[in-house]
C-alpha cells in the first residue's frame, strides 16, 4: 500500500479549448481531417467493388457542394498538417550535426515544407499531364 | 537478482510506426490528393471529369501498383487519424479507455482489412 498523496493540479474540463493547449489541440484535429479523407477514398473503393450504379452515385456525391465544402475545409487542415507535421519534424530526429555544429530547427523545418509542396505539386503537374 | 522486476513491456511503439508512415505519407501528398480527387476532377478544372470515371477508377484499383497505392492510403491515413484521435481523446478522459480504442484503432483496423478484402474482390 502506497501512503504517497502527491499533489494534482486542478485542470479545467476544457483546458484543451484553451491557451496554451489550443494549438497542441488543434494541430492533432487535423488527423481527423486526415482520417475523414481516407475515408472518403474508401467509400469510393467500396461503391467501385459494388458496381458502376453504386459508382456513379459516389461521383454525383463528389460533385455536390456539400462534398466540394467538404474537400475545401480538408485541404484547408492537411496544409495546417504539412505545416505543423514539419515543425515536429526536428524535435522528432536524432540530432543533426553539420560542420560541426547542431543544423537549426527552423532550417530544417523550411527545408522540409519546401520538400512537401514539391512533391504535392509533382503529384498535382502529373495527374494533369495524365488527364490532358 | 530477482529484485529487478522485468516491466510490462508496452505495444504502444507498435502504433507508431503507422502513425509515422501517414503522417509522412500526408505531409507530402495529402494536398495534392485532395485537390486531385475532390476538387479537381469532380469540378472539371484543369482536369477532365472522366479522370474517376468508373473505367479509369476500376483500371487503376486492378493494377498491382494501383492497389499497393490505395492501400497506402486508406490504411495509414486511416492509422494516422487514429492514434492522433484516440491520444487527444484520452487526455480530454472522453470515456473508457477500451471503448476510445475501439472506436479510433478498432475503425483503422476493419477499414484495413475491408479494403484488402475489396482491393482483391475488383479483379486483377
Amino acid at each position: 500500500m502506497s501512503e504517497r498523496r502527491p499533489y494534482r493540479r486542478p485542470m479545467s474540463p476544457t483546458w484543451w479549448a484553451n491557451p496554451p493547449y489550443r494549438a497542441y489541440t488543434l494541430r492533432e484535429l487535423t488527423g481527423v481531417a486526415v482520417a475523414i479523407y481516407g475515408l472518403v477514398l474508401f467509400f469510393g473503393l467500396v461503391c467501385l467493388a459494388l458496381g458502376p450504379g453504386a459508382y456513379d452515385g459516389y461521383l454525383a456525391f463528389l460533385r455536390s457542394p456539400f462534398s466540394i465544402v467538404l474537400h475545401l475545409l480538408l485541404l484547408a487542415a492537411m496544409v495546417y498538417h504539412v505545416v505543423t507535421w514539419f515543425e515536429t519534424l526536428p524535435k522528432t530526429q536524432p540530432k543533426l550535426i553539420v560542420d560541426g555544429k547542431p543544423f537549426p530547427a527552423k532550417k530544417m523545418t523550411d527545408i522540409a515544407i519546401k520538400v512537401g509542396a514539391g512533391c504535392s505539386l509533382v503529384l498535382l503537374l502529373i495527374a494533369i499531364w495524365v488527364g490532358r | 537478482m530477482s529484485q529487478f522486476v522485468q516491466e510490462k513491456r508496452s505495444i504502444s511503439p507498435l502504433f507508431w510506426l503507422p502513425f509515422g508512415a501517414g503522417g509522412m505519407l500526408s505531409a507530402l501528398f495529402g494536398p495534392a490528393l485532395i485537390l486531385i480527387t475532390g476538387i479537381l476532377a469532380p469540378t472539371g478544372f484543369l482536369l477532365p471529369q472522366s479522370f474517376e470515371s468508373y473505367d479509369h477508377a476500376r483500371a487503376f484499383a486492378q493494377n498491382p501498383l494501383g492497389k499497393l497505392v490505395l492501400l497506402a492510403i486508406i490504411a495509414l491515413f486511416l492509422w494516422h487519424g487514429a492514434e492522433r484521435i484516440f491520444l487527444t481523446l484520452k487526455d480530454m478522459k472522453a470515456g473508457p479507455l477500451l471503448n476510445l480504442k475501439y472506436a479510433t484503432y478498432g475503425v483503422a483496423a476493419a477499414v484495413t482489412v475491408v479494403t484488402v478484402l475489396l482491393l482483391l474482390a475488383v479483379g486483377f
